[in-house]
């Protein structure tokens, strides 16, 4: 049998396991396995499972994961956010839909010391969606710019996604943290106009609140500090260059637990509950990555990465007509799948068609990052959606869905004008 | 009652991989302490980092397949009937435990290797083979862990939990 052939027989099982609900990094790791053993033969085969494996878990550039992981769930249970929603409340929550633009002004903060979208979508559900109701908000808008704002959380650092992303493609995940920053702050300001079109366009829909006095805007800010310096610790010790990316996590790991210590927000059942957490999300994310590098093997001996790309760069349509089927692509498969696991299936394969056509690697990382927040919220399977429904348990899962539509139109904007203007992205990263 | 045991026993296995991520988060920051205002190198620290981490993950891997939380693609599974989904539930776990017999077999040859190899840490020049065991030994708990969710899918599924969504906050 020819190598094409078995690498279209190794898809095609590849997504008949995975829609058997069979765990995406085994599937991978069995596919690619199985399809290297019948190219080659069965005893280096298996002399890659147990190598790559090992040199996976014991790589300690991919103690990154685990420790922003535990960073974000330190920050999550002393109760950060909530001190965050208060401090943006006290200066934002006088506008129309004022409410809204707050929650979406502290997920971007919360975001900077919580890697995960999803964990500030759960966090947000808890603290601003019952304030949006106490004020009549309709509950597809508070429930929707609760999704958004979660998708947050990836694209500013630190962002275990960005993390994933670099250490597949063998990335400065540092430089790609920093790469979020400016995107993120765009997010954040567009999310923002977003809200106020829809409060100056149908007047009534959104209430604007009463005005704080300064007093209470002084001591909402008080609040804050901790979250401010722990960003500036440890995004400001890797722009600075005093810390690698995973010598960073540690820091802010370890930063996060002594400020929950010191605040006395963080007792010995919340230390115990964010471990457990931490576990069971870096277990989850190791067996898909050491089966995407099992998967690796099989790409490199059927080619495919190199087909593909040679494939793509034949059609004849421009590197930026290519990047449009890239992204269509990712969305489509977004309907289809979880976002991550599509990120890690589909990147080893297009990475090398994007090296090709000339485009920066971080700064589609970037682009990546964006598809995957698109992905969290969009139609059927937006993991964000799930979640709030979880923590909100009277929402209708469609109410959601009607909800965050004008931000996943605000997205598809913010994705073209990066493509458009890289310099976004890439200002930032370029100057350390 | 043996259910309660078995319970405690999975519960074990999670907190050790737990113990494990609060050790290695504290060898990174009290080495970047200890390196940034005593200028002291703890010795060993970089690699003990890595071995724990292996040691984390592997008990981990443990705990997180018979809670089923690993990263699925569940557009079938969430628009099957009940039925369907607990013979999908049987087949995804079987070809877990098929993956993670194989990973138990070829990680102990590596274990194995390893020692023969006399591979050893770079500054106290400790044997790197134990850490590997400890953590193969964690791949041997998994394929117990698979094979006690296979017996309850089929035999008691009352007994399986359903997995919390919000043990996946890697998006």
């Amino acid at each position: 049998m020819s190598t094409d052939a078995v690498a279209i027989i190794g898809f095609l099982s590849l997504f008949v396991l995975m829609l058997l609900r069979v765990p995406v990094g085994m599937a991978m790791g069995l596919v690619g396995v199985t399809g290297f053993g019948y190219l080659t033969s069965s005893a280096p085969a298996l002399k890659i499972v147990g190598h790559t494996t090992m040199r996976t878990v014991t790589d300690f550039n991919f103690a990154v994961i685990p420790l922003f992981l535990l960073m974000g769930a330190f920050a999550t249970t002393s109760g950060m956010s909530r001190e965050l929603f208060r401090a943006a409340n006290a200066f934002l929550g006088h506008l129309r839909g004022g409410l809204g633009i707050a929650t979406i002004a502290a997920c971007g903060g919360f975001a900077a010391i919580c890697g995960s979208s999803v964990a500030t979508a759960a966090t947000f559900s808890k603290v601003a969606y019952p304030e949006m109701r106490r004020f009549g908000y309709p509950q597809s808008f508070a429930t929707g710019v609760i999704a958004a704002g979660g998708t947050l959380g990836i694209m500013i650092p630190p962002s275990t996604v960005f993390a994933i992303y670099g250490l597949i493609t063998e990335q400065d995940v540092g430089k790609l943290f920093i790469a979020g920053i400016l995107p993120g702050i765009l997010a954040i300001s567009m999310y923002m106009i977003t809200i106020t079109i829809i409060g100056y366009a149908r007047p009534g829909f959104l209430p604007a609140g009463q005005r704080a006095p300064l007093s209470e805007k002084l001591s909402a800010l008080k609040d804050i500090w901790a979250t401010l310096l722990l960003f500036a610790f440890v995004i400001g010790g890797l722009y600075g260059g005093l810390f690698t990316a995973t010598e960073a996590a540690g820091a802010g790991a370890g930063g996060a637990f002594l400020i929950g210590i010191a605040r006395r927000k963080l007792s010995g059942p919340d230390i115990l509950r964010s471990l457990l957490e931490t576990t069971r999300t870096t277990a989850a994310v190791f067996t898909i990555l050491i089966g995407a590098l099992l998967f690796g093997y099989f790409l490199t001996i059927t080619q495919t990465p190199q087909k593909v790309t040679a494939f793509l760069t034949g059609l004849g349509i421009g590197a930026y007509g290519v990047l449009t089927l890239i992204m269509l692509m990712y969305l489509v498969l977004g309907c289809l799948m979880d976002a991550l696991a599509m990120i890690i299936l589909t990147v080893p394969i297009i990475f090398p068609v994007i090296k090709e056509l000339g485009f920066d690697p971080i700064w589609f990382g970037v682009i990546i990052v964006m598809t995957v927040e698109l992905g969290l919220i969009h139609p059927p399977v937006g993991m964000n959606i799930f979640v709030i429904k979880s923590v909100i348990e009277d929402v209708k899962i469609s109410t959601i869905f009607y909800g965050v539509m004008p931000f996943i139109i605000t997205d598809l904007i913010r994705l073209v004008i990066l493509i458009a203007f890289p310099i976004i992205a890439l200002f930032l990263p370029s100057r350390m | 009652m043996k259910s309660v045991y078995m319970d405690r026993f999975i519960d074990s296995i999670e907190w050790i991989a737990a113990v494990f991520v609060g050790v290695v988060a504290a060898d990174v920051f009290i080495t970047i302490f200890l390196r940034y205002f005593f200028n002291i190198q703890i010795p060993d620290s970089y690699d003990f980092g890595q071995l724990l981490l292996g040691i984390l993950i592997f008990w981990g891997i443990a705990a997180t397949s018979y809670r089923g939380t690993h990263i699925t693609v569940d557009l079938v599974y969430a628009n099957i009937p009940p039925r369907w989904q607990r013979a999908m539930d049987v087949f995804a776990t079987l070809v877990l435990l098929f993956v993670v017999l194989v990973q138990t077999y070829t990680l102990f040859d590596k274990v194995v290797s390893t020692r023969d190899a006399n591979l050893q840490t770079f500054d106290l020049r400790l044997p790197v083979w134990p850490f590997y065991a400890v953590a193969w030994i964690g791949d041997v708990a998994a394929v117990l862990l698979i094979a006690v969710r296979t017996w309850r899918l089929i035999f008691h599924p009352e007994l399986i939990k359903k997995p919390d969504e919000l043990a996946r906050p890697v998006e």
